[in-house]
């Protein structure tokens, strides 16, 4: 199982295209990849999953503690794209409530 | 050792003697033993190696220089593999060791967090929770009131082995530490939710269904904190149905607040609930589908709710080959008067 | 006591210079075979250690005797960087999931005594015995 991620940057934003299965032996390296960029104050962190079929909670865990820190650091956090299974995690744990989603791809369904 | 090596030296020489002299394939299979015998008493590669050219050098002493030059060469590439064999040993040793301590954690854990299933007139009760690894990240707890009603707590840390159970382990401290009575579901979510969010790492979260039972009014409250949700069996129209209930996980927002939700209870209705280790359950490359517990359940509907949640997680350990990715908790209340 | 042959240890062929020198050395104190392979063994982990991680460094030999018995007696020492956490690096598994080869465990498996004194900044030396049996 693998998880490619392919970050550009482009001013304040960066773009953080994954693509693969996210679980827990995945998990860490896409907190080595969103975190730091977190970290930059100002900093726009757009994620898209549109190529992440599946993704356990170890992942939502790392999203958790990416929005943390953009409270902390006063950047932003935004997932996009998302694929109906792994939306459903986000709408089960109430995450959809308190994180920046976009679905329109896959959320129409 | 060196006793070992010296008799199989004897040994190994003849033995070899004899195959090239005869090909006999019972030579062979002496062979093979003493390969065993060897391994056992933890000889090494290049020692072998030495064996082997010293019998030669006993049996044939007029072979080539050039052949046991390259028997030399043989022993130097034998040196690396010596080394990995004796780490492997220690590795295996310091595995065990590990795993004894496991266990010694696990069954503390066991006693810890024990619950008993407690007996409710009308109330015909089902629980199972098998770890996947050998402590378990799911939580489930019963709780009697001088009320009559009974609170149940279901509880699934993210992640799964010894740091889920670590965390299990507070959620229990602190459930144990709210007042006995007069608790409503929303105020446990709540008052845990702080704990959650002071005590643990940033990436640590947990989801928590608490629901509490009235007898008297047939009236179930629960609230849930971004659990799975689990299901309500509707005797009367013979229909499941998804218990909804919005609330964030516990420990990402220290001011999150929870909704109570209320159902009515009618004779031969079920509640059913479940950790996600139940419906993220996977055959191979194939997720299965949430409505597939249903059907398990459907199927042994006529038989007590222990035998049912028994059958349940019998069929879904066979789907994975009897290998649990996830822990797998699953409680099935049915009113039976 | 005999007198102490040294080798210095600057690029990868010093390594094998410094095997050559080791298992002669070994080989004329009497150690047979498979000693002198492994001791061989010992003498490239030691020197690779100083050719990867220290830019310089040198490893020493000298044949040793006490009352009952002989042996050789090696020493690996170098100016690098040091090793900031030395039971993480003689923990086993540490070396080979890296696919370092055998690493300091290999070596203290190798040979019959080891001693590891490593500071931060200054560098680190490896004293190490096998006795003739």
């Amino acid at each position: 199982m693998n998880l490619d991620i392919n970050v550009t940057n482009l001013n304040d934003k960066s773009t953080c295209a994954v693509a693969g299965e996210i679980d827990i032996y995945t998990a860490p390296k896409l907190k080595e990849a969103i975190l730091p960029l977190t970290k930059q104050k100002g900093q726009l962190v757009e994620v898209d999953l549109e190529n992440v079929s599946y993704m356990d909670s170890t992942g939502l865990g790392v999203f958790i503690s990416a929005l943390k820190s953009t409270k902390e650091n006063d950047s932003q956090l935004k997932l996009v794209n998302l694929q109906d299974r792994v939306l459903r995690l986000f709408n089960i744990t109430g995450l959809n409530e308190i994180m920046d989603l976009n679905s329109t791809i896959h959320g129409g369904k | 050792m060196g006793n070992v090596i010296d008799l199989d030296a004897k040994n190994y020489k003849s033995l070899l003697k004899n195959y090239i002299e005869t090909q006999d394939e019972k030579f062979l299979y002496r062979a093979e033993q003493i390969s065993k015998s060897f391994l056992k008493n933890n000889i090494l590669p290049e020692e072998i190696v030495n064996l082997h050219m010293q019998a030669l050098d006993e049996l044939y002493p007029s072979l080539s220089g050039e052949f046991q030059r390259s028997m030399n060469f043989l022993l130097e590439t034998m040196i690396s593999y010596g080394l990995a064999h004796q780490e492997f040993q220690t590795l295996r040793e310091e595995q065990l060791a590990l795993k004894s301590q496991i266990a010694v954690a696990a069954s503390m854990q066991d006693t810890l967090l024990a619950t008993s299933k407690p007996n409710i007139e009308g109330l015909d009760i089902g629980v199972i929770s098998v770890p996947a690894n050998q402590m378990n990240g799911d939580y489930h707890h019963f709780i009697e009131s001088n009320d009559g009603s009974i609170g149940i707590a279901l509880a699934d840390v993210i992640g799964k082995g010894v740091p889920a159970a670590l965390c299990m382990s507070m959620i229990k401290y602190s459930m144990d530490s709210f007042p006995e009575n007069a608790m409503q579901p929303k105020s446990i979510l709540e008052n845990l939710n702080r704990v959650v969010e002071r005590n643990v790492d940033p990436s640590m979260f947990i989801t928590m269904f608490y629901a509490q039972y009235q007898p008297k009014d047939n009236k179930l409250h629960y609230a849930s904190a971004g659990h799975e949700p689990g299901f309500y069996y509707n005797a009367k129209r013979d229909k499941f149905e998804e218990i909804e209930a919005k609330g964030l996980v516990l420990g990402v927002s220290l001011d999150a607040k929870y909704h109570q939700y209320n159902l009515h209870i009618n004779k031969d209705d079920m509640i059913i609930l479940l950790t996600d280790g139940v419906t993220e359950c996977r055959q191979g490359e194939r997720f299965i589908e949430r409505e597939e517990v249903l059907n398990v359940i459907r199927d042994h509907a006529h038989l007590s709710a222990q035998e049912m949640v028994d059958r349940v997680y019998k069929y879904f350990q066979r789907l994975q080959n009897f290998q649990l990715r996830d822990d797998f908790t699953l409680i099935i209340l049915r009113k039976d008067v | 006591m005999g007198t102490q042959s040294c080798i210095n240890i600057q690029k990868e062929w010093d390594i094998v210079g410094a095997r050559q020198l080791g298992r002669d050395i070994a080989k004329k104190i009497g150690f047979g075979t498979v000693d002198q392979a492994r001791i061989a063994t010992a003498v490239s982990e030691l020197a690779r250690n100083i050719y990867l991680y220290a830019d310089s460094g040198k490893v020493c030999f000298e044949a040793i005797e006490t009352i009952d018995k002989k042996g050789i007696s090696m020493i690996a020492i170098d100016s690098g960087p040091g090793i900031s956490d030395i039971s993480l690096v003689m923990q086993d598994g540490y070396s080979t999931s890296r696919g370092l080869g055998a690493g300091l465990p290999g070596v203290k498996r190798l040979m019959d005594e080891f001693d590891l004194i490593s500071e931060k900044e200054q560098g680190t030396e490896v004293k190490t015995i096998k006795w003739l049996r």
